[in-house]
């Protein structure tokens, strides 16, 4: 009898969590999914099933343009991030000895401070007249400031690598960090040159991390309105910024939520790639 | 050690600083203009005062914001702590295999682009009717810290042994009582730095935040709102109290987390 009662009170909890699951995340989830679908007619929204939306977005080119552009852009915002970011994890774990926890935590609080502000003062550093043009006209380096980094897609990506920068240091740092250094040394006793000590035995162990960083630093790249819509000026414009104008002036919203989804197919395509790829080296 | 390695490590111990200083460059300034004034693009050395701190007072627009970002912000971290101790005792004690499904739409909010999840909670509150307000903006911070909160508790629990609950039950404890005197004692400091996460993420979440944004705004969207027109010195220096709140956070949970894994170890 008491297993009985067990059962359904278990159930129970089971089926209330899933209702919370449920109406929290997957019914928003599918209302949006559902309308891409729809149509927009005047201020009112068209409930009928049609497929113009996604019709749209492949023929006009400037949506599919855009969109490989955006993903360039996040490329090259994750690539600068592990060009940066993989030797300052390394040498926090390898080098920097008691300091390392305390630089590490120097690394992490910058990741919480005002994401607005971090973007609106590098307004004030990349600009005509902004902090490196005048630093480096007063060392004499430049006669005229430097233009390439002003409002254009380059800004964007300083400015999107110096918030995400943090989220590519943490995961490789724990787990560059779990190498006990005798492993290091047996490699170096064995023969290993340090660059192949590197290659074979300390990159493996740290990629898991690699990997989880990065993808975090392409993802949110790749959906970034915010950033492109204040230092991008007007060629620096993204695709998630075309998402965001459908919500707010433009006030297509089955539009607006189709190129969404051609997002969320995207991410979640690359979150089970990157899953699989993790999983496959640690088996 | 060989001199190629010596190298490479002040390489990248003169990176790390490099990286250091551009992740802080911005915040600096910001700090700093909260104290001087510039002209014509030169800072003026004696300009320096006090002042926006003290007529932050004046200014309604910003402390109301800000007090609605502390609101959310609060009220996150409970819904968050309800829902997600839940989720992780449900995972942690039940063996059906829904566990593993649920873990994956948890942590569905917090690995998409937020861009997605905003505009589905907006469109999804559009049709139950329901009016932009703070408390959809509650909503959405607490989908996104979810998945964080989940995991924190989740990796407490699972280091707990089971034997713990079921002594509690043998020596006649209720329900509630063994999870108020026997598992809540072992598992506070966990939910401790969950909490103070789930608030620090709050109170800079905008890209969320501004599709569930009704009339009334958070702090980091009135920053966003004030953008267009310039920062004012008072802004600067919401900032900079802003900053301070949240670095003292931050290095409360790095003090929290260091104590609690050293008592693990000893």
């Amino acid at each position: 009898m008491k297993s009985v009662i067990d059962y359904f009170s278990s159930s129970i909890w089971t089926i209330i969590s899933f209702i919370l699951i449920i109406f929290l995340i997957l019914i928003p989830y599918g209302s949006f999914l559902s309308y891409s679908f729809f149509t927009v007619d005047g201020l009112d929204i068209n409930h009928e099933f049609s497929l113009a939306n996604y019709k749209e977005f492949f023929i006009d080119e400037i949506y599919i343009n855009t969109f490989v552009r955006t993903i360039f852009l996040a490329l090259t915002v994750m690539f600068s991030c592990i060009l940066l970011g993989y030797p300052v994890a390394y040498f926090l774990a390898r080098y920097a000895g008691k300091f390392k926890y305390a630089i590490l935590l120097m690394l992490i609080i910058p990741l919480f401070m005002s994401y607005i502000i971090k973007i609106y003062m590098m307004r004030s550093i990349l600009g005509y007249s902004g902090l490196i043009n005048k630093v480096l006209k007063m060392l004499d380096l430049i006669e005229k400031p430097l233009e390439f980094f002003l409002w254009n897609q380059n800004s964007v990506i300083i400015t999107l690598v110096i918030i995400l920068l943090p989220l590519i240091i943490i995961p490789t740092f724990t787990s560059l960090d779990k190498i006990p250094t005798n492993i290091i040394e047996a490699s170096f006793d064995l023969g290993c040159k340090p660059f192949q000590a590197f290659r074979y035995v300390i990159f493996p162990i740290g990629f898991p991390g690699l990997v989880v960083g990065s993808i975090f630093v392409f993802i949110l790249a790749l959906g970034d309105f915010v950033t492109p819509q204040l230092v991008g000026g007007t060629s620096g414009f993204t695709y998630g910024k075309i998402i965001y104008s459908n919500f707010g002036m433009a006030f297509n919203w089955p539009f607006g939520a189709s190129l969404a989804s051609i997002l969320l197919f995207v991410s979640v395509i690359i979150i089970a790639l990157t899953n699989y790829l993790t999983k496959k080296r640690k088996s | 050690m060989t001199r190629l390695e010596n190298v490479t490590k002040y390489m990248m111990a003169l990176l790390t600083a490099l990286v250091v200083t551009a992740l802080y460059a911005p915040i600096v300034m910001t700090i700093f203009f909260s104290f001087y004034k510039t002209r014509k693009g030169l800072v003026n050395w004696e300009s320096f005062s006090y002042e926006p701190y003290t007529k932050l007072i004046f200014e309604k627009q910003i402390l109301e914001s800000l007090l609605n970002s502390l609101y959310v912000g609060s009220v996150t971290v409970v819904c968050s702590l309800v829902i997600g101790f839940y989720f992780a005792n449900y995972y942690h004690t039940s063996r059906g295999k829904m566990k593993e499904l649920l873990q994956f739409i948890i942590f569905l909010p917090f690995l998409l682009p937020p861009i997605i999840t905003g505009l589905s909670l907006l469109i999804f509150f559009r049709e139950l009717g329901l009016p932009r307000s703070l408390n959809t903006v509650v909503i959405g911070h607490t989908i996104f810290v979810l998945a964080i909160v989940f995991k924190i508790i989740l990796n407490k629990l699972e280091t707990l042994k089971s034997s713990l609950m079921e002594s509690a039950y043998d020596l006649g404890a209720s329900k509630l009582q063994a999870f108020w005197y026997v598992l809540l004692p072992n598992i506070k400091l966990s939910l401790i730095i969950a909490g103070l996460l789930a608030f620090t993420i709050s109170l800079d979440e905008t890209l969320i935040t501004l599709f569930l944004i009704g009339n009334d705004t958070t702090w980091p969207i009135k920053l966003w709102a004030k953008m267009r027109v310039g920062f004012s010195k008072q802004v600067n220096a919401s900032v900079t109290l802003i900053l301070i709140l949240t670095s003292f956070l931050v290095l409360l949970i790095a003090t929290i987390v260091s104590r609690s894994e050293k008592r693990i170890m000893y």
